[in-house]
């Protein structure tokens, strides 16, 4: 019987003591995350076994909460480099998120239309969100023109939070920034519409890789910062399995409750089911007997 | 970020003038620069520990973390305090003959300056304006018409009333309360286009400065609500006994939605109910379905069936029974339900003839409920 594969990283020092991310830390990161990923011997490689040098890739990260609590420019842009030394054209390669807004306020420089990487949210001129909506299984939603449009594969780089209404935010909620509409899927739990909306067309025709930033995890009172449940864990979890690798970070979160003796998400009724619904929809795996674990530090 | 400049025909309307015979387009670069969104604090919520709040707005009761935003999508958590991001931000701005929301009992005749903010606290199948009932409010370009400005808008459009709808007024509540007070001051009235989901509490409010309140009352059964409206039933019926309890006039569409809530035994279970509870003088549209957003796959209500809920309706008390999406249908017309007289003689939104009489029938002299001067 196949695995799942997960690869959990831990690089302690990879954040200075006023959490502004090393680079040469995260770079040992991602080499070690992404080759154990794929058992290629260079993180270059294991992203061109994923990715084929023809293609536009997007990646999707999670700006909505601030300078404090997003994906940075300095986990993302490194991300994006190991993309370019894959054989990706820089201007294939788009970061983005909902709003132009979000992302200067999570530390970005905008750049739509140079030769560089592009760095826009979906509220650029020219984008925005697509015609009718797509109804798939529980959603009606019309989708972000970079994810449906503007790129052919999707990675999702996600920050690891707890959610007062999901439960958890990892990889697959992630997606919610793609859509116009992600307000109308908060009742029980997001449960089945982040497992629904991952297995529409735009989302799951084009993902292809899992990176969840648990460098600062939010543990308790997500989705925004507080920093007294916020846990330095200078991690980060590499999956090709979307519901792995948000399963993985569940754990994590819960661990992380568990030593601050707070109750299990479950027990404060908002359990993360959307990652079972989404494993029975065949996205991926969401028991541990069908995932392999592999946990390393530098 | 700036917003594309925005000219909005909401439900076919575009700006309609005089009455509703002429239409004409407004040229809304006259209103001034596209907007941001407002951050206006929001009425009706609590704060509770670690900057998170309920919105106590709508029988939802978001409970939300710092940065989150309601169901609606327009109300948004800041730091523990919650914002209304849509005040005075009008997506949606005509004037429309007053039968067109419909109001069969208010002022006939008469043009509404018609407006809307985006957002909605459900989400119908059918909804005919998803475009902006849907959407947030950065996805629908919108100008800048504070309470005041609206005001003074229809009164220079010469509008005897204000209408708050096309998308759900309640999710733009503090626009629409203070735009509804100043309306007032100047002799303007104001009518309220609502699916009825709201709290007791500020519905009440609302009741104090407003004039009409349509209700729609989308299906009688909380099965239809909850797989077709994302809502639920109770909460309406409550919030139409509140409104007829005010004295506020209270108007009820039901749309007719072919297989889905077309039972005729549930219509004149919901005509029985509104018979008991409300009386029987609370006009009754039931309104045809034309397929649209989700619902694309169904056909138009048959006229039969239409007839058939209105003769239902008719049987089990209620007396003022009307069809609407038929123009020509005689179930456009009301009469007077003594003598049968035909009093206000409709087609579509048009008024072809009015021989009320002092608000009653000049044959027998019934009097007819309404807001008639």
């Amino acid at each position: 019987m196949s695995f799942s594969r997960v690869v959990i990283v831990r690089a302690p020092g990879v954040l200075s003591a006023d959490g502004a991310v090393r680079g040469p830390a995260l770079a040992r990161l991602y080499e070690k995350g992404l080759r154990l990923l794929t058992g290629a011997s260079e993180a270059r490689d294991a992203l061109a076994s994923i990715f084929s040098p023809a293609e536009r890739i997007g990646i999707k990260i999670n700006a909505i909460a601030g300078r404090r609590l997003t994906t940075p420019p300095e986990v993302s842009l490194p991300l994006a480099g190991l993309l370019v030394r894959a054989g990706i054209k820089p201007r294939a390669i788009v970061i983005w998120d909902r709003t132009n807004r979000e992302l200067k306020e999570a530390g970005y420089r905008l750049n739509a239309a140079g030769e560089d990487f592009r760095i826009m949210g979906t509220d650029t001129a020219g984008l925005g969100y697509g015609g009718d909506p797509l109804e798939h299984r529980s959603i009606a939603s019309r989708f972000s023109a970079i994810q449906a449009g503007t790129v052919d594969a999707s990675i999702s780089l996600a920050v690891l939070k707890d959610h007062g209404l999901a439960g958890l935010t990892a990889g697959m909620k992630n997606y919610f920034g793609a859509i116009h509409n992600p307000n109308k899927y908060h009742d029980d739990h997001c449960d089945p519409a982040v497992a629904d909306l991952f297995d529409s067309a735009p989302i799951k025709d084009r993902h292809r890789l899992t990176v969840v930033d648990a460098l600062q995890v939010q543990y308790h009172k997500g989705p925004s910062f507080h920093a007294a449940w916020a846990d330095r864990s200078e991690t980060m979890i590499f999956s090709l399995d979307p519901v792995a690798a948000d399963f993985a970070g569940g754990q994590l979160v819960e661990k992380l409750r568990r030593a601050k003796g707070l109750p299990t998400l479950a027990e404060e009724e908002r359990p993360p089911s959307y990652i079972q619904t989404a494993a029975r929809l065949g996205l991926g795996r969401a028991a541990a007997a069908d995932i392999q674990i592999i946990e390393d530090s530098i | 970020m700036r917003r594309r400049r925005f000219l909005h025909t909401a439900a076919g309307g575009g700006l309609v003038l005089g009455t509703g015979l002429v239409p004409a387009l407004i040229n809304l670069h006259a209103f001034g620069p596209d907007v941001e969104l407002s951050h206006v604090e929001a009425r009706y919520y609590k704060k509770l520990p670690d900057r998170e709040i309920e919105c106590q707005l709508c029988p939802r009761k978001c409970r939300l973390g710092d940065k989150e935003r309601g169901y609606c999508g327009v109300r948004e958590n800041d730091g523990g305090v919650y914002y209304t991001l849509v005040y005075g931000k009008v997506c949606a701005l005509n004037v429309d003959p007053i039968e067109k929301k419909p109001f069969f009992h208010v002022l006939p005749k008469t043009n509404a300056l018609s407006l809307a903010a985006a957002g909605c606290n459900v989400n119908c199948k059918f909804c005919q304006n998803w475009e902006i009932s849907q959407s947030r409010p950065e996805q629908v370009p919108a100008i800048d018409l504070p309470p005041v400005r609206a005001a003074e808008t229809a009164g220079r459009y010469g509008c005897p009333t204000i209408a708050y709808t096309y998308s759900e007024p309640t999710v733009y509540y503090e626009f629409m309360a203070d735009t509804a007070v100043e309306a007032r001051k100047r002799g303007i009235r104001n009518v309220v286009v609502s699916g009825g989901h709201i709290n007791p509490e500020p519905l009440e409010a609302l009741t104090r400065i407003v004039d009409a309140i349509k209700i729609d009352l989308k299906a009688f059964t909380p099965e239809f609500y909850k797989t077709y409206v994302r809502g639920e039933l109770q909460s309406v019926l409550d919030s139409l006994v509140l409104v007829r309890k005010s004295g506020v006039w209270l108007e009820v569409v039901y749309l007719v939605i072919p297989t889905l809530n077309d039972s005729i035994a549930d219509i004149r279970r919901m005509a029985r109910w509104m018979a008991g509870t409300l009386g029987t003088d609370v006009p009754l549209h039931f309104s045809r379905f034309s397929p649209m957003y989700l619902l694309k796959n169904l056909p138009p209500t048959p006229v039969p069936t239409l007839e058939a809920a209105r003769q239902a309706a008719r049987e089990e008390g209620l007396r003022f029974v009307y069809i609407g999406n038929v123009p020509g249908h005689e179930g456009e017309n009301t009469f007077c339900p003594k003598c049968g007289t035909v009093l206000i003689q409709r087609f579509g939104y048009q008024i072809q003839k009015n021989v009320l009489k002092g608000g009653a029938c000049p044959n027998c002299r019934t009097a007819i409920p309404g807001l008639w001067t």
